[in-house]
């Protein structure tokens, strides 16, 4: 795509990934456990939500959160505690789980039966570019119709998928100036 | 005929000079109608500074004289209409506007629709029978009411020999006169006007929630009082149509209006005032607690930053931006009569304090008032800002108000301010309004919300009466003759009395309550 950006900051803009952009405002929605894993609070709001049931132990594992169930229970009773690497296998097999657990009534949210959700996009810092480099990019909304592949990818983890599926799916339906959207200041939309 | 037209036009240039009102009172009339003089200047074809001249002693000559006293007398006529008819309108636009589309059939003359009436501070001779005349229509001093008028009918269907300019005029007949004011809703002349504002929404949300629940009061309440959030975001985006800018929900925040955790604050001082006088002055008073109507209904009026927050450092305060700034406070050295614009502060130090508190401390360190330092700016997240971004918003939910406070109908009273309450107080980061994340709206509007009380306090202390108690965003307590300073009422501009005591000891040892 020749719109793409080859060698993004060179003078010096500033920003993120759109799909990163988008991931952060979904996990935003998802709405995790607000405290840290590190606090015994965080932790046991992240172990007591994997043990909900067998179905979620297992996507646990799945995730890579490979213990025995004594060690859990050692956790659980708090004899125990967890190491550093083990907490942040906890917390990334949380996420993992929140994800997949939010994904299909998010997608529903966002699709809204067809009529899909307005979608703000803010584009990149040219505060450190130099003055005669800079060019106009105004902040641009856009409406997004099908959610399925950008949630779908975003709960599985597929950091190249999501990339795929805003940027070849959704940014070209901003015209031909769509490249300066590649990367952003954010993107915010509502659920 | 052409000889006697010229020498008719000289015999009419060479009459008495037009009269001007005296100096003050031109200026007056000038900034009244909110004109610039460059403005004024241009319309006259002369130079601003030449009208300067004119508005301090000096006096135009000639013809310039006579454009000069015609938009003087126009405006003096403007400005009594609007002072004389504020309150009728709105209803009576259509009527006016047919009775104008009947006076085109029967007339057949093309511009009648766009004739303006205006009533004249001097009267003119009429145009059709040449006496006194204090209403103008498209430029011609007339009577309106054909009694009044001598002239008969048939006379002014012929261009009249005594008055030279009618020869230019289309025949025309005396007109009924129609209601003077209309500075209603929606300019004349336009041909399709909007059948209903965005404050009938609000009653017709109020009327099927009542159907819906069968006339059950209390249920339509509590179901109105549900969907408040959603309705007032509804509202939002119907009084947004067709405005210049865009409400930009969803930008970039700086990690200073962030909540640190959960259920913390982010790091901006709002400046809630919570003050108490000190000591009294001995003697027994008799305190009022008064009650600012709907304050943070009036507080939507606010400058509030438009688009990204930009950060800058520097000392410079641009008027055309809002947003919140690190400052350091200048000292306050009359807490025992005012409360301190920044709130109740314990730690000393800067602090970030949004755009209605640093313009309350600015305003408060100019000339005019003198009262502390201008405070120091070191740091700012500002964006380009306009005060009208939720003005519409605002008299929409003012004028429902207004009805319901009308009509004793509690149920859309409360209704709307679960409206105006829950936006502000939602439109941060909520959960339960996800459709605008703007944490620094949030705290600007309730700033403003502070400052607003804080400019009541200043009221009520320079019209000498004794300031008390000054708190949170709507109690002001005074003590003295505060009606004539305060108008009562229920409207946002007026105070409401919540409670009167008596504070104070005779012998002025202590202070009880």
């Amino acid at each position: 795509m020749p719109e793409k950006n080859i060698d993004f900051g060179k003078f010096g803009a500033s920003g993120i990934k759109g799909s990163e952009a988008v991931a952060r405002q979904l996990d935003q929605l998802a709405a995790h456990i607000a405290t840290p894993v590190t606090a015994r609070r965080g932790l046991m709001a992240r172990l007591h939500y994997l043990t909900t049931s067998d179905r979620a132990w297992q996507a646990a594992k799945d995730a890579g959160l490979t213990v025995s169930d004594r060690t859990l229970k050692a956790w659980m009773q708090g004899t125990r505690r967890p190491s550093k690497a083990n907490l942040e296998r906890i917390d990334a097999a949380y996420r993992a789980v929140r994800r997949r657990n939010v994904a299909r009534h998010l997608t529903a949210r966002l699709n809204r039966e067809g009529r899909g959700t307005r979608v703000e996009i803010h584009p990149l810092d040219q505060s450190g570019v130099a003055r005669q480099l800079q060019r106009v990019v105004a902040h641009r909304t856009m409406n997004v119709r099908r959610w399925d592949k950008i949630v779908g990818s975003w709960a599985a983890g597929d950091h190249q998928g999501l990339d795929d599926a805003w940027t070849a799916d959704v940014l070209p339906d901003l015209g031909s100036q769509w490249g300066q959207y590649e990367y952003v200041k954010n993107i915010g939309f509502a659920a | 005929m052409s000889d006697f037209d010229a020498i008719d036009s000289l015999l009419d240039a060479v009459g008495p000079e037009a009269e001007l009102p005296p100096c003050q009172v031109r200026r007056e009339l000038r900034e009244r109608a909110r004109l610039s003089k460059a403005q004024v200047a241009r319309a006259l074809g002369v130079s601003p500074s030449t009208l300067s001249g004119w508005e301090s002693g000096r006096d135009p000559a000639g013809e310039v004289r006579v454009k000069y006293a015609y938009l003087l007398d126009g405006l003096n006529a403007k400005l009594a209409t609007e002072t004389e008819n504020t309150a009728e309108l709105a209803e009576e636009q259509p009527i006016a506007s047919d009775a104008t589309a009947a006076a085109v059939t029967s007339t057949s003359s093309p511009e009648a629709g766009q004739d303006e009436e205006e009533l004249l501070a001097l009267p003119e001779p009429c145009v059709l029978c040449g006496r006194p005349a204090r209403q103008r229509v498209a430029g011609f001093a007339q009577h309106l009411d054909s009694s009044d008028c001598q002239a008969t009918p048939a006379d002014t269907l012929k261009p009249s020999p005594t008055a030279p300019s009618v020869q230019v005029q289309e025949p025309r007949t005396a007109r009924s006169p129609r209601p003077a004011g209309r500075k209603g809703a929606a300019p004349r002349g336009r041909a399709f006007q909007e059948p209903s504002g965005p404050a009938d929404s609000i009653h017709e949300a109020v009327h099927s929630a009542l159907a819906e629940h069968q006339g059950d009061v209390e249920a339509a309440s509590a179901a109105l009082l549900k969907r408040a959030i959603p309705d007032a975001m509804r509202l939002l985006d119907e009084t947004r149509k067709g405005a210049r800018y865009d409400v930009i929900a969803h930008p970039w925040i700086p990690d200073i209006l962030k909540k640190q955790t959960a259920k913390g604050a982010d790091q901006i001082w709002e400046a809630r005032p919570k003050w108490t006088r000190p000591e009294l002055p001995p003697g027994k008073y008799e305190v009022t607690a008064l009650d600012i109507n709907g304050a943070y209904l009036s507080a939507l009026k606010t400058h509030l930053p438009l688009g990204q927050l930009e950060h800058s450092t520097g000392f410079a305060h641009d008027r055309r931006r809002a947003g919140v700034h690190l400052i350091t406070p200048p000292a306050w050295e009359h807490d025992a009569v005012l409360p301190n614009p920044i709130g109740q502060r314990d730690e000393p130090g800067p602090l970030w304090v949004t755009e209605p508190t640093l313009r309350l401390l600015l305003r408060l360190s100019g000339p005019k008032h003198g009262l502390c330092e201008p405070p120091q700016i070191h740091e700012s997240y500002t964006s380009g800002a306009t005060e009208n971004l939720l003005e519409k918003f605002r008299i929409a939910l003012k004028d429902a108000r207004d009805t319901a406070i009308a009509d004793g109908d509690g149920l859309t009273l409360e209704y709307v301010k679960a409206m105006y309450s829950k936006f502000v107080s939602t439109m941060g980061e909520s959960n339960y309004n996800r459709e605008l994340y703007r944490p620094d709206w949030m705290h600007i509007i309730r700033s403003q919300a502070f400052a607003n009380l804080w400019m009541k306090a200043l009221k009520a202390h320079d019209a000498s009466l004794t300031v008390v108690r000054a708190m949170g965003t709507d109690e002001l307590h005074v003590i003295g003759d505060w009606r004539r300073v305060f108008p009562e009422g229920r409207s946002v501009t007026e105070v409401k009395v919540k409670d009167t005591y008596t504070a104070g000891t005779d012998a002025g040892t202590g202070q009880e309550q």
